[in-house]
């Protein structure tokens, strides 16, 4: 078990690094901060590190969280370390020891902002937003690797805990508190059901944020 | 980041290779910046970032004041037509501003299928194609590497191309650029005093008239051009540059470790091998260099990994001192360390054992020919008893798989030395029938064959290349030999990249018009088989009404013009064809550390070559 915990930013150019390449990205972090940490058994040992939740790509996020174990120094030191020897666009904001149970991580705040060349859109698509969000069931297809069709169905509704919409000058705003994990709702599964629901309110680029993750109760989790 | 440029990186394959932003990626404020350099790597990200080379350029230059050095890499396909529906020019990665407003761009030419990504490049750039089309308002466009020892094919698309090691003339040619906006030279004035500097050509400025039978007759320079271009070294390899503080790529690269370089040139002198010759003379960091630089390198990336890079590094002398001190670092720090090259010799083995401890999965090596006759032709100084003896270490100790390499098509070469092939096999496969622990476990024998290409500056800059018929009926007597051989599998590479690598790399400047042509039908990124047509390459031969064979396939005389004439490695011509004809009597010449013969590479030295 990994005894501490990081909090930290992506977002920039880092918002292209994938989860597999951002956990190298911190094995070698951690070694050029001079910071030790717990590493693997075997014949070729690497830095034991575990990133919660991984972030899809092109996502910017505020609230990352990633698990590992100090074998020296303070926790608290860790971050300015750290923050001088990371890529552009990650920034550590907290490390600390602990931390709840990852499976006890129960929602993700997200704030999606779909962009619109055209002003007049924004008023009818919001209206579709919400009516979309308004209904008691709305099933989308979705890619999946298991079933064998390539496809399975979701309804999104059920994994959807409040959600807002709000016009901004070029954009819709869609803030959603949306489940974590088993199973959870990647925000994206939202614009897909606004395109396959009324294929005319499809925004020109969406921008995808996590602001936050929760617990159950919808506090901060940490 | 520029908006369009987000939207297309949600839809492409590995879009990290297209943001920068990594860890030690240069940003320089704009306005303490007088001149902006390119460094362009005619293929992927992954490939490039692996690139020493690159590394060692982009430090030297980025430590600079006023310069600011960037890199671009060659879109893979979906982003190339991204970028081209999007209207968004080749751009450098750290700053996202497009290549064709910067000052200097420069390519480094490792292979020579790349030629089409160099024009494609350029065309994403949105800066024309020819010299002659571009005058001071467009970047300069330079190129180096090793395929810049036969520029020639690309003589109408590069202002000037740098021999040689760029340390140093890469400098002093940003501070001729500079000097010429000072002094407000027209292109031309510039690419003429350019031509002065040491290691620079700049193939404008020369003449080429051929004979009536194809031949060349003479390159002529202009009035107060050097007649010869000879490469540049760098002569103290401890106070060189080295990137002990350099990009950490955010996304894995081929080589995604720290590499450190041992030395440069080679002892060995392998009659067939263009880096042996034109990194000559031997030079080599002292223990101490490396011991440091190896430290810093892994506490300043955190790779924790490290190879030790070098032509045959092997050869390093205190090499086992180097690993023992290496070591004591790396242990503690987690630290893997590797060694590529093997010879096939008990050091190596002995070396490697205590390297690679745990993991033993497969074991390269490259006898390039099948008979010792064969290795003596080509100065291959390996005999079958190293090999085997290798081997039998190897089985011994565990290892269930050996890769074995060869050429076909060497010059002296016969069937008996084809079939000679088939034979060490078979050889190999009873060291571990009579070795190997656990005979349950079987085996794994590779044996793999290309098509040798002929590499100006070497002593078979003057041989013909096999024909590809040629090479399939050796490999379909290579592949009846050990028809009934069920551990050994045989593995050719296709002869269609060879040849036309032997045409690019012995071609003159009627090809340029043949990799243009092919470019235009759609060639790119060559070196990969999802984009490579040799069908559309035959067809651009054919359009611009010029005979590949002439290139590949000819024996040139001994007193015939190279188009490469005017560019010297530092090794003599006659030194060259000493070598060939001790190749045609089967004669071996001694590796330069147990007797120097003369190659004349030490004159750039000072007289000095640490072989
Ligand atoms: S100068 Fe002598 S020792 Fe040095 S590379 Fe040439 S032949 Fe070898």
């Amino acid at each position: 078990m990994a005894e501490h915990r990081l909090l930290f930013i992506k977002e920039g150019r880092a918002c292209y690094i994938s989860h597999l390449d951002l956990m190298r990205t911190f094995q070698r972090a951690f070694f050029r901060a001079g910071i030790s940490i717990k590493h693997t058994e075997g014949f070729h040992p690497h830095a034991f590190i575990s990133i919660a939740l991984p972030l899809s790509l092109g996502y910017a996020s505020r609230c990352e969280l990633l698990e590992f174990t100090l074998l020296d120094g303070a926790p608290e030191e860790v971050p300015e370390k750290l923050n001088p020897v990371l890529p552009e666009g990650i920034r550590v904001l907290d490390c600390y020891t602990g931390g709840r149970p990852i499976k006890e991580l129960a929602f993700v705040d997200y704030e999606v902002t779909l962009e619109y060349p055209e002003e007049k859109v924004i008023s009818q698509a919001k209206a579709a937003l919400e009516e979309l969000l308004g209904r008691e069931s709305v099933i989308v297809r979705k890619r999946s690797k298991k079933a064998k069709s390539g496809w399975t169905e979701v309804d999104i509704i059920p994994r959807i805990r409040s959600w807002a919409v709000e016009r901004r000058p070029g954009a819709l705003v869609l803030e959603g508190v949306l489940a974590a994990q088993n199973p959870g709702l990647n925000p994206e599964l939202i614009c897909a059901a606004l395109q396959q629901e009324h294929s005319d309110c499809a925004p020109g680029f969406t921008r995808f944020l996590r602001r936050e993750v929760l617990d159950g109760d919808g506090k901060a989790f940490r | 980041m520029d908006r369009r440029l987000e939207k297309i990186l949600r839809n492409v394959q590995k879009p990290a290779r297209y943001t920068g932003g990594e860890y030690r990626a240069v940003v320089k404020p704009r306005e303490q910046v007088d001149t902006r350099f390119a460094f362009c790597f005619p293929d992927t990200y992954e490939i490039g970032m692996s690139n020493l080379g690159l590394r060692i350029l982009y430090g030297v230059l980025n430590e600079m004041d006023g310069v600011w050095c960037e890199r671009v890499f060659a879109p893979w396909g979906d982003m190339e037509e991204a970028m081209r529906r999007e209207g968004i020019p080749l751009y450098g990665l750290e700053s996202g501003d497009p290549i064709a407003e910067f000052d200097i761009v420069g390519f480094s030419l490792g292979y020579e299928m790349a030629y089409t990504s160099v024009l494609n490049m350029l065309d994403l750039a949105g800066i024309p194609l020819h010299s002659e089309e571009r005058d001071g308002r467009w970047p300069l466009i330079v190129a180096g590497g090793t395929c810049a020892y036969n520029p020639e094919p690309l003589a109408p698309f590069v202002d000037v191309f740098s021999l040689g090691e760029g340390e140093e003339v890469t400098v002093e040619t940003v501070e001729c650029v500079r000097r010429g906006r000072r002094e407000g030279w027209s292109r031309r004035e510039l690419l003429f005093h350019l031509a002065q500097i040491p290691g620079l050509y700049v193939p404008s400025l020369y003449q080429v008239t051929y004979r009536e039978d194809g031949t060349v007759a003479a390159i002529t320079p202009e009035p107060g051009v050097p007649a010869l271009v000879t490469k540049r070294i760098v002569r103290d390899m401890d106070s060189a540059y080295f990137p002990v503080h350099t990009i950490v790529p955010s996304t894995e690269i081929v080589h995604d470790r720290v590499m450190l370089e041992l030395f440069r040139g080679c002892i060995r002198g392998c009659r067939f091998c263009q880096a042996g010759y034109v990194y000559r003379p031997v030079r080599s960091k002292s223990l101490k260099t490396l011991a440091a630089q190896g430290r810093a390198s892994c506490r300043d990336s955190g790779y924790q990994e490290m190879t030790l890079s070098s032509l045959s590094t092997s050869d390093y002398p205190p090499l086992v001192e180097l690993c023992d001190d290496l070591l004591e670092y790396c242990r503690p720090n987690h630290v893997s360390l590797s060694l590529p090259s093997l010879r096939a010799d008990n050091f190596s083995m002995d070396l490697m054992q205590r390297l690679q401890e745990g993991k033993k999965s497969g074991l390269t090596f490259a006898p390039e020919a099948g008979t010792q006759r064969l290795r003596d032709a080509i100065n291959k100084d390996v005999t079958e008893e190293d090999l085997l003896q290798s081997c039998r270490t190897a089985f011994t100790g565990g290892w269930s798989g050996v890769k074995l390499y060869f050429m076909l098509g060497l010059p002296t070469e016969t069937d008996e030395d084809v079939l000679g092939i088939a034979e060490l096999a078979r050889k190999v496969y009873q060291t571990w029938r009579e070795y190997t622990p656990n005979r349950s476990r079987g085996v794994r024998i590779t044996v793999s064959t290309s098509c040798f290409v002929p590499k100006s500056h070497t002593p078979f800059q003057w041989e013909a290349q096999n024909t590809m018929e040629e090479y399939q009926r050796k490999v379909d007597l290579l592949r009846d030999a050990l028809r009934r051989d069920k551990s050994v599998t045989y593995n050719w590479h296709d002869p269609q990249t060879s040849f036309l690598e032997a045409v690019l790399a012995r071609g003159d400047r009627r090809v340029a018009p043949v990799i243009e042509a092919a470019w235009r039908q759609g060639a790119r990124l060559d070196s990969w088989s999802e984009y490579f047509s040799f069908q559309r390459w035959m067809e651009a031969f054919q359009a611009c009404g010029v005979d590949p064979s002439f290139y590949a396939h000819r024996a040139r005389a001994k007193d015939e013009v190279l188009p490469w004439d005017m560019i010297s490695a530092g090794v003599r011509r006659e030194f060259l064809w000493k070598e060939r004809e001790q190749c045609y009597r089967s004669q071996i010449t001694p590796n330069c550390r147990k007797q120097c013969t003369g190659c004349g590479a030490n004159r750039l030295n000072g007289g000095v070559c640490d072989g």
